[in-house]
């Protein structure tokens, strides 16, 4: 595939009417029975990593309808296609390649990953009247807006962790005290205010919390501060590869918690297995597992869609990949549900939208985001290099490993 | 004689360049509006980048912290008056980051431009993270949350096409802010600078002052720029405005065009944000190969730019003849 | 007490690794007056190198180090001799830093192609191990790859002094025209002192790939710390590196401890400035210029 793009690229580069080319090939997409999906990923910059699985994720759910015949919508077959760029995290690079796929007749659209992002680009969409059901904003400016056109598969940042005090209630001997480390953007800042307020709420002690800058190179000084006050619970709000340092850094200076939670990173086989023996007992939250007991149309349950990616791909699954394929599914069910592909009516069915699929259970809230309590994270731990589900107790796979042992003891 | 022509001929052209611009929404589709916006707005940050980089030779690195600085200024001082009418919120943050990056500015400008060469290059670059940093992680700037613009554009009118107008405006007006300069016994004093600056000063060029006023001009520049573009945006957060890629391109605009002319930033930011938005808009990845090689080759090819290009081939037939 | 004594040892301990990334640099910019913006990418390549060979070799990646500087110092070399060479002389200084600029941009995407954008990790066998010094904690891996920095440093330090290739790079440096006129191929020696510089950075590359998680757009970072570290210390020697480095590491871990987490970078960048305008030159001045 790189290889293609690079071929393409520099024939369209040195060609003189290189210029010309979008018009020929996209005129040729819109033609026949053909669903286009158009937005943007990430795929250089920091957050490519994510963008790489989400954009696998869109790859995985369209070839498996396409292969499987396409799709039926109010008595017409559809073959899906997808249309993405790399906005390369420019916003204003983002606005105006989705206004190109606007012209060009797009309706729906899938997100990009990052706030400051998604936020400009759904603007645009809802403007036109167009839809985007995305995974990757999850910051509440998106669905505090009175936007109609925009869903998000997660719940908004501040909604995210609501059921977290539950999980620490309910461990034994129950902790006290939690510090928060966060890194300082749109997403993780209110996702770890939403956690501190309901964590104060619930009756714990909020120790610290640490605001790390977005490049960050050393901890030594945050964790010497949680050596000097031990919390029983750390939670890191922090993106994969600073949790992975955190976690390093941890580990290499003998810092002890009784659990440590990871917003990010855990869920990444790389940061497994970066972290060896170690990886036992760190939480982190997701919204999907390959074993969990999800069972839709489509792809009828978890595990099948998760041996379906696997004969396409060989990195490791993880639940960005399901979530964005769960936003193709759930666009079709919507359109099955309205009997058109007419933007206005495929809203009404997404905002009335009560599905069973392989990702679990999707309804939005009338804002537009996941329903927290349906479509909320379940907490997972890292047991002999696998993640198990922990919490809710109905989703269980496994019993919580608490308090964690210290580092040193970890066989 | 052949000089008034040749100038008088240059503004006729420029206008009739304005009138077709400013008209140009009527034929074009959406998106190359939404690209002429960008155009514009590249163009004008180049030139405001070539006031002191291109007239004066003191290459900032920097530029970026005047854009950071007029949009979050402006977008904080509007949220002030969230209740009044947007057109209003609108002058009241374009007055706000104006004067913070004249401040800002002309506070800064005579310790950083004792700096030469590529410290002065260095040394702006720190001022932009410097900045950048605060502005993110001090609470009340909200750089790490973000800020949310009104909608200022006009009923009826498609926003894309509103911004654009405005984009052209504020090009316009700083084309013509760095041709007024660029005639002056201001503008000449900057060239002087540019050639050899001890010399320049030597001849009772004051220069500080020269540098000075060019440092703080581009700033507030950039900065009205950088509050019209964060509208356009509708939100912003720290990264969207403190950017390095936008540092370099005020510079490759220069460079790609021509150094120290007037059409030259215009010419490069109409030549990078079409290839990179049309024609590599549509790589997954492969767009920041194409661009790193096209700065290589652009160094390597065209040292004097395109300008500088077509001048030494029109030079060539001349002589030939 | 122990807290800033803590945040003293661990801020040595994070310049020392800090200097030796930007060592490189420091040469290029004291010799050529060329600021090379590729040079945090050829950091981030030493890194994927170390982990290949490790991996392949089976080896411990510390032991990589001469393979990864040779390679790089290869690289180096044909690359000044045939890229920026050209471009220096056929437009101007800064204009080099633009084009150097762009060969980052390529590499990283070269990187992504290669490698993925995912992060790596390299771990040797003590990568989790730490000691303790009176009531200090001090991780291992983080005082190996200091104890690497610094042999590394005073080896470059020794050969700049003592050898026929020191001192032909430094008469370079300071007389350009008469080093020429004594028959050395300055061209040459531009290629030579990149060469090593790509390969210390090379080497640095390793310490940080055992110390933090790396990816491709790691190295705008590392670029960025060159220029303080450089500004900091001073141009042109492994000494003033080193007085950088160990000055940076320590004003971020007491920025990070007593002012927040948040604003090590913003120091960092304050005091590039300050220095700057203070003392353009650096607190150890121009090894090879004096007078500049």
């Amino acid at each position: 595939m790189h290889r293609r793009d690079v071929i393409r690229g520099l024939s369209a580069g040195l060609v003189a009417g290189g210029i010309a080319a979008p018009f020929v090939s996209r005129a040729a997409a819109q033609s026949g029975k053909t669903l286009v999906f158009g937005g943007s990923v990430p795929l250089s910059g920091a957050a490519a990593e994510t963008g790489l699985n989400v954009n696998n994720g869109y790859i995985t759910a369209v070839d498996y309808l396409n292969e499987h015949g396409g799709v039926e919508i109010g008595g017409e077959k559809y073959q899906l296609k997808l249309s993405l760029f790399d906005d390369a995290s420019d916003p204003s690079r983002a606005v105006t390649l989705i206004q190109r796929q606007l012209d060009e007749g797009t309706q729906f659209f899938l997100g990009s990953f990052g706030s400051n992002i998604v936020l400009p680009t759904a603007a645009v969409v809802e403007r036109a009247g167009k839809l985007m059901v995305q995974t990757g904003g999850g910051s509440d400016q998106i669905f505090t807006k009175g936007y109609k056109n925009i869903f998000g598969m997660y719940p908004r940042a501040s909604r995210q962790t609501r059921s977290t005090p539950e999980f620490f209630k309910g461990l034994k001997p129950e902790p006290r005290s939690i510090s928060v480390v966060l890194t300082n953007d749109a997403f993780s800042k209110t996702s770890a205010q939403g956690m501190v307020n309901d964590c104060k709420a619930a009756g714990f002690e909020v120790l610290g919390t640490y605001e790390l800058p977005e490049k960050v190179t050393d901890v030594s000084s945050v964790l010497a501060a949680i050596r000097a006050k031990t919390p029983d619970i750390l939670a890191c709000v922090t993106h994969d590869q600073d949790s992975l340092l955190i976690a390093r850094q941890m580990i290499a200076t003998g810092t002890n918690v009784k659990l440590l939670l990871q917003e990010l990173g855990p869920q990444l086989a790389s940061y497994r297995e970066s972290l060896g023996k170690y990886a036992e007992g760190i939480c982190v939250h997701t919204y999907w597992e390959p074993d969990a007991p999800f069972k839709g149309k489509f792809f009828p349950t978890a595990a099948k869609f998760a041996e379906y990616y696997h004969s396409k791909f060989t990195r490791p699954i993880t639940y960005h990949v399901a979530g964005a394929a769960a936003c193709i599914v759930t666009y079709i069910l919507a359109m099955q549900d309205a009997k058109s592909t007419e933007p206005a009516k495929v809203r009404d069915a997404l905002a009335k939208a009560d599905y069973e699929t392989f990702y679990g259970r999707i309804k939005f809230t009338p804002d537009g985001d996941g329903d927290p309590l349906l479509m909320g994270p379940s907490m997972a731990q890292v047991q002999k290099g696998k993640l198990e589900l922990v919490f809710p107790e109905n989703a269980r796979t496994a019993p919580t490993i608490y308090p964690v042992p210290p580092w040193d003891k970890k066989a | 004689m052949t000089r008034q022509r040749s100038e008088r001929t240059w503004i006729c052209l420029s206008l009739a360049a304005l009138v077709a611009a400013a008209l140009a929404p009527l034929v074009l589709a959406p998106f190359y509006v939404r690209v002429g916006q960008l155009v514009l707005y590249s163009a004008a940050l180049g030139l405001a980048w070539a006031i002191l980089g291109g007239f004066a030779g003191y290459w900032s690195f920097g530029q970026s912290a005047f854009i950071g600085i007029g949009a979050f200024v402006g977008g904080l001082a509007e949220a002030e008056l969230a209740t009044a009418p947007p057109a209003l919120q609108f002058l009241v943050g374009l007055a706000a980051g104006s004067a913070a990056c004249a401040v800002i500015a002309a506070l800064l400008a005579y310790p950083v431009l004792r700096l030469r060469g590529i410290y002065f290059a260095i040394a702006m670059l720190g001022v932009a993270h410097v900045f950048a940093e605060l502005n993110n992680n001090i609470d009340i700037f909200q750089g790490s949350l973000g800020l949310t613009f009104p909608n200022i554009g006009i009923a009826g009118l498609d926003p894309h096409v509103f911004y654009y107008e405005l984009f052209l405006v504020a090009a316009a007006a700083t084309l013509l802010a760095a041709w007024l300069i660029r005639r002056s016994r201001f503008g000449y004093g900057l060239l002087s600078i540019r050639e050899d600056e001890d010399t320049a000063r030597m001849l009772g060029v004051p220069t500080e002052h020269y540098k000075a006023a060019a440092f703080v001009v581009s700033a507030v520049i950039a900065g009205v720029l950088g509050l019209i573009y964060a509208h356009s945006l509708g939100y912003i957060t720290t990264g969207s405005v403190y950017r390095d890629d936008t540092n370099l391109n005020a510079i490759v605009y220069s460079l790609l065009g021509g150094m120290g002319t007037l059409i030259g930033p215009i010419i490069g930011a109409a030549i990078l944000v079409v290839l990179t938005h049309v024609v590599l808009g549509d790589f997954l990845d492969f767009h920041m190969f194409a661009t790193g090689l096209l700065l290589v080759l652009l160094v390597l090819l065209a040292p004097s730019g395109l300008v500088g290009l077509a001048r030494k081939l029109v030079g060539r037939k001349k002589v030939r003849r | 007490m122990n807290l800033i004594l803590q945040t003293l040892a661990d801020g040595l301990v994070l310049g020392g690794i800090y200097a030796l990334a930007a060592v490189g640099f420091s040469l290029i910019f004291g010799v050529m007056q060329v600021i090379n913006l590729s040079h945090g990418v050829i950091v981030v390549i030493g890194a994927y190198l170390a982990l290949i060979l490790s991996r392949l070799l089976a080896v411990d990646p510390l032991l990589t180090i001469p393979l990864v500087m040779a390679a790089l110092f290869v690289f180096g070399y044909a690359y000044q001799r045939w890229l920026v060479q050209l471009a220096v002389e056929r437009s101007s200084l800064l204009a080099s830093m633009l084009l150097t600029f762009g060969v980052a941009l390529m590499l990283r995407n070269i990187l992504v192609w290669i490698f993925s954008p995912d992060f790596k990790t390299i771990s040797p066998p003590y990568a989790f191990v730490h000691f303790h010094l009176g009531e200090l904690t001090f991780d291992l891996v983080r005082v190996s790859a200091l104890a690497t920095s610094l042999v590394l440093l005073c080896l470059l330090a020794a050969a700049l002094h003592w050898t026929r290739f020191g001192r032909i790079v430094r008469a370079t440096a300071q007389q350009n025209l008469a080093a020429r006129l004594c028959g050395v191929d300055a061209r040459h020696v531009y290629a030579l002192t990149f060469g090593v510089s790509a390969a210390f950075a090379g080497a640095s590359g390793i310490a940080i790939g055992m110390v933090l998680p790396f990816a491709p757009p790691d190295e705008a970072f590392w670029t960025l710390n060159a220029f303080v570290v450089v500004t900091l210390g001073g141009v042109g020697s492994p000494a003033g590196a080193l007085v950088g480095g160990l000055l940076l590491g320590i004003v971020n871990t007491l920025t990070a401890q007593y002012v927040g987490p948040a604003f090590p970078n913003a120091t960092m960048f304050l005091i590039l400035v300050l220095m700057l305008l203070v003392r353009p030159s650096g607190l150890l001045g121009n090894a090879f210029s004096p007078s500049r």
